[in-house]
């Protein structure tokens, strides 16, 4: 597969959207599920097909110009085919390929079914324009895209208010984000003259200072900051699941969120002149691990548990590629997206079977039920929990690894991922056995039953990923690392201490961690409710402030939102109107005037106008002598 | 010893079809009394056939430059020029010339048999313009700016029942004359002050010697920037224009002011950044006055007026103060983009204006657009995407054109220009969302305006063009990038 043909990549789920878009309601359920899934899935096959130059090992990066835009400033369709993009798109295709089915399942019966699908495909297109663009202007295009599609899709069931102020939530947090990264984005633009990525990162060593780096490093991490939910912009995301549950786990989980990471990671050229902002991307990261896994322990809704982890573990990744672990952090991004995109869709299936049932306490028992569903979600949490061989401990121990090797101040942050590790064991035990084991404590009129075959495949799917996922990076072969090495060619970037010994250790030591997290949940919530209710009790009130998420909502909004608010409306009725609408009238005015007054020139008699003509003359020969002599 | 005169007809055979197509559309008339489709057709005819060889000689011309074969851009002993910016002029000529005889086509219809004298006039002028864009010679530039304008007179003052047309074409004709007299002297002056008259001879002149007092060859430029000056009503030569404007018929004015936009500032383009370009450092900062006078007094003066066209034509005053910025940027394919997009624009704009208010009569008040939304919503459409066009929207090839002037003179050292011009184009915007204002939120009750096809057609290439070469501007760089003069 030439790279000249990756187009069709992005243009065939595009294509699916454009269709959807104005024949969806005709063709209707559950064919325009199926359509938009050939879509994506055709996208898959022809990216595999693509990729096989890299596994095979020796070849380079391509990139093929699709259509200049504006060529001065390296503004085009631009598609860069490199390792790293090629990972990136087989995640996104093939992952999103899975979610597209089971989603025919669980929007079965959905009025705008076939619109749900346009949207969906539309941020397939979008998330691949982002990681396959050569520059980065197309790279915006996408960023600015998938903005678009989550708030569509966080609003998809807009009649419910809960879910347009969600949607307005994540707009306005991630504007925040997308200006640092616009500023970014001048600041290259006024330092390298293009934004073309193979033109910035060539001539980033000869042209950056280190000032100019840390200043386009961190506007770069207050983008991805907004974009993959990171603190203090992470308070979007655990809203954003008022969206229909495969949004969840496609955009809000497996892809856009990790967005961030990946321009950190596309970055890497100019964060290897800037220590200063990586080290500040991995405390970040790390914060945001052990603060979001937290709140997650106390969540009792279903998916508030499984977005604050999403949160948190966007930290991990976050940690890896501040530490220049970027391998680390982007087979992390990988083997998240297998079992993160599972547990959604495993909760996904219980809300279903719940009849939309989203709360904890109100489930149990639910494994007799729903086997197939109780194993898969079963293999994913093991596998988050970091329990080998399963994919997370792999991705997991070299992130954890290559901080530990950093040493100094990433020791600390290496104490600080460990304990998330141990906290994230806990909080998906607890969930699970919540979920699946002890009484039924379901609501009158509850009657679980199991999904269907389109939704059960794609969790099947996708528990074997999360199985041997993460045997494409092991310390005993390193097929990623060689995969990915040609992308970060000339930069220094982290590594997993070297030799057997040091692995054991540390390995042993998260294993550890997440064995004791696995074992203190299950005999806690194995037991009847009263007994880990008294439990939770037992942490008051450090449990309630995790319970309301430390109430971040409620301060943002009395410190910023409120004041926010209060000044918009002094600006809007105190300076605006008397001031700025003053002032714009007043130019108006002024000009209008001077219009007026300017009119007499244009007499309509000849003689005038003859001698406008000849003096004016006479003052631009003169002005033109004047400028010679 | 006879010396025979080198010859190449190709070289000008555009120009010849077109006279040739004035011709017969006259003697057809005579010969058989037509219908004025019948014209119709053989003027469009020549036109056509005209921009067809014009396709030609710029492969022709590529390929030469292509090959390095510099010389076959010259004929006539080198008195015409067949470069990339000549050919490329001579088809923005032709292109305006289609676009400007199918908006008119309603008034060329009403004039009844005179609409034979009105397409040979077109023909004529066009003839003119493309003579002088193609000109090495000063004097044969004049020639066909005379022949142009001449032409253009008369088609001001071709309704005789009109007093404001009438009124218009005799001022026309008079500043007109006034204007070619100062630029033939401004000719002289140069022949004086150098014993040249080739405009690449003058070229080689300059760089190889020094002259020792330019002061009569700078009186010559100063002069012929005037005589030109007025052709594209910069400021303060403009005057005539509002009442050109508003005065001739409506259905042949954006013909009319875009022919003579893109003929004057080519020749104003060619002759001084090709010409006298060792004097940039006198004559630049002239030009950049003339830019601002003709930027802020065109936007200001556009704001009070209460008339469509004559808004237009203070509107096509401040335009001429872009392209001047342009010429400060001393870089021809900016200016040709501009000048390509605008003269579009404004036959467009124009065809709206005669669909309005009648083909032949002469004003435009404001009020008569009034909800035009409503009344024909095709008229509505086509004007608002023009006129955004015209202040230069992104995503209009009116930006994009504005970005690359203003680009130019800003990387030439003339960031104050750029400044000046940018608060500017904030002013004009104001009168163009005037006019969309009032089609759009004020309502009218009058009856539905019926659009004729052919100027449905017009519209929607001025808009397709507008649009296309916003979105790609590359469709239309690409090929001014190749445009450049000798």
């Amino acid at each position: 597969m030439p790279v000249e043909m990756l187009w069709l990549v992005i243009a065939l789920p595009l294509l699916g959207a454009l269709f959807l878009h104005f024949l969806g309601r005709r063709i209707g359920e559950p064919l325009s599920g199926w359509l938009a899934s050939a879509a994506i899935g055709t996208s898959f096959l022809i990216a595999l097909v693509a990729a096989f130059p890299f596994i095979e090992g020796g070849a380079h990066g391509e990139t093929s110009l699709l259509w200049e835009w504006m060529p001065a400033i390296g503004a085009s369709l631009e598609i860069q085919w490199d390792p790293l993009a090629a990972l990136m798109t087989l995640v996104v295709t093939g992952v999103g390929s899975l979610i597209h089915v089971f989603a025919i399942g669980y929007m079965h019966g959905d009025e705008r079914f076939g619109r749900f699908f346009t949207y969906l495909n539309l941020f397939a297109a979008s998330m691949l324009t982002l990681v396959l663009a050569g520059n980065y202007a197309m790279l915006f295009l996408g960023w600015e895209l998938v903005g678009l599609c989550s708030y569509l899709l966080i609003g998809f069931w807009y009649t419910r208010p809960s879910a347009s102020a969600a949607a307005k939530k994540a707009f306005v947090v991630n504007r925040i984000g997308d200006f640092g990264f616009m500023i970014a984005l001048m600041l290259v633009f006024t330092s390298f003259g293009t934004l073309s990525f193979a033109g910035v990162f060539e001539r980033a060593p000869e042209i950056l200072d280190t000032g100019t780096a840390t200043a386009i490093g961190l506007l770069f991490l207050v983008g991805a900051a907004g974009k993959s939910a990171q603190v203090p912009l992470y308070v979007w995301l655990p809203d954003a699941m008022e969206g229909p549950t495969p949004v969840s786990a496609l955009i809000h989980a497996a892809t856009m969120v990790t967005a961030g990471v990946y321009v950190i990671a596309r970055s890497a050229a100019i964060f290897d002149l800037a220590p200063a902002a990586s080290t500040t991307v991995a405390t970040i990261g790390a914060i945001t691990a052990l603060w979001a896994a937290t709140i997650a322990i106390a969540q009792r809704d279903i998916k508030k548990v499984l977005a604050y982890s999403t949160v948190s573990q966007l930290g991990y990744m976050f940690l890896a590629v501040g530490s220049t672990a970027y391998v680390a952090g982007i087979f992390h991004l990988m083997t998240h997206a297998f079992f993160k995109a599972l547990l959604f869709l495993g909760a996904g299936a219980v809300i279903h079977a719940m009849a939309d049932e989203q709360d904890m306490h109100k489930m149990g028992g639910l494994l007799k039920r729903m086997p197939t569903t109780a194993i898969t979600m079963g293999i994913a949490t093991l596998a988050i929990a970091g329990i080998p061989p399963l994919a997370g401990f792999w991705s997991k121990d070299e992130i954890l690894a290559s901080v530990f090797e950093r040493g100094g101040w990433f020791s600390v942050l290496f104490v600080v991922g460990l304990i998330t590790a141990l906290l994230t064991a806990f909080y998906m035990t607890r969930q699970w056995v919540l979920v699946f084991l002890g009484e039924p404590r379901w609501e009158e009129g509850a009657d679980p039953h199991k999904a269907p075959r389109v939704m059960s495949v794609p969790l099947i799917v996708l528990a074997v990923l999360s199985v041997v996922g993460g045997l494409i990076n092991t310390p005993f072969r390193l097929t990623l690392e060689h995969f990915l090495e040609p992308v970060w060619e000339g930069i220094s970037i982290q590594h997993p201490p070297e030799g057997i010994g040091m692995f054991l250790i540390l390995g042993g030591l998260s294993v550890f961690a997440g064995l004791v997290g696995v074992a203190a949940a299950y005999m806690t919530y194995r037991r009847p409710m009263e007994s880990w209710r008294s439990f939770e009790d037992g942490f008051e009130p450090l449990w309630g402030a995790w319970e309301d998420a430390y109430r971040v909502d409620d301060i943002y909004g009395r410190t910023l939102v409120a004041p926010g608010r209060k000044a918009a409306e002094v600006s809007a009725f105190g300076i605006d109107l008397p001031v700025i609408d003053g002032a714009v009238n007043g130019v108006a005015a002024v000009f209008t005037d001077l219009g007026r007054r300017l009119r007499p020139l244009q007499t309509g008699y000849v003689c005038n106008y003859a001698a406008l003509l000849l003096a004016g003359g006479l003052v631009v020969v003169a002005w033109i002598l004047a400028g010679g002599l | 010893m006879i010396l025979t005169p080198e010859v190449s007809w190709l070289a000008i055979l555009p120009d010849l079809v077109l006279a040739l197509g004035a011709a017969a559309v006259l003697l057809v008339e005579v010969q058989w009394h037509p219908v004025t489709r019948v014209l119709a057709w053989v003027a469009g005819g020549s036109i056509a056939i005209a921009a067809g060889i014009t396709v030609l000689q710029w492969l022709a011309a590529s390929d030469a430059v292509a090959a390095g074969d510099l010389g076959s851009l010259t004929a006539f002993s080198g008195m015409i020029l067949m470069d990339g910016f000549a050919i490329f002029g001579r088809l923005a000529l032709l292109a305006t010339t289609a676009l400007g005889v199918a908006a008119g086509w309603q008034f060329f219809k009403d004039l009844g048999r005179r609409g034979a004298e009105g397409l040979a006039l077109v023909l004529l002028a066009t003839t003119g313009f493309s003579i002088m864009v193609a000109s090495n010679n000063l004097v044969m530039l004049f020639l066909g700016l005379e022949v142009g304008s001449i032409a253009l007179y008369v088609l001001a003052g071709l309704t005789r029942e009109d007093r404001k047309a009438d009124e218009a074409a005799i001022k026309y004709f008079l500043m007109g004359s006034f204007a070619s007299a100062i630029f033939i002297y401004g000719v002289a002056l140069m022949y004086a002050g150098t014993r040249q008259l080739t405009i690449l001879g003058l070229g080689d002149f300059l760089s190889g010697f020094i002259v020792s007092s330019p002061g009569v060859i700078l009186i010559g430029i100063g002069l012929i920037v005037v005589g030109l000056g007025f052709k594209v009503s910069a400021a303060p030569f403009h005057t005539w224009a509002p009442d050109v404007y508003q005065g001739a018929p409506a259905g042949i004015v954006g013909y009319m002011a875009g022919v003579a936009k893109i003929a004057g500032f080519a020749a104003i383009s060619r002759i001084l950044l090709t010409a006298v370009d060792d004097f940039e450092a006198s004559f630049l900062p002239a030009i950049a006055g003339i830019a601002v006078l003709s930027m802020l007094l065109g936007s200001v003066l556009a704001l009070v007026q209460s008339d469509v066209r004559r808004m237009l034509a203070y509107s096509g005053v401040a335009h001429a103060g872009f392209i001047m910025t342009g010429v400060v940027g001393t870089s021809t394919d900016g200016i040709l983009f501009y000048l390509l997009a605008y003269a579009i624009q404004l036959v467009g704009a124009f065809a709206v204006v005669a669909a309005v208010s009648g083909s032949s009569g002469s004003g435009s008040a404001l009020s008569e657009y009034r909800g035009l939304s409503r009344r024909s919503p095709v008229l509505a459409g086509s004007l608002t995407v023009l006129l955004l066009g015209m202040a230069g929207l992104p995503l209009t090839s009116g930006f994009v054109a504005k970005f690359g002037v203003f680009a130019d003179a800003w990387f030439n050292g003339y960031e104050w220009l750029v400044i000046v011009a940018v608060l500017a184009s904030v002013i004009a915007f104001a009168f163009y969302l005037r006019i969309i204002v009032i089609m759009y939120m004020e309502d009218d009750e009058s009856a539905l305006i019926e659009v004729p096809g052919v100027v449905r057609l017009v519209l929607g290439i001025a808009v397709v063009a507008t649009l296309v070469w916003g979105i790609i501007p590359s469709s239309l760089l690409d090929v001014v990038a190749d445009a450049l003069p000798l």
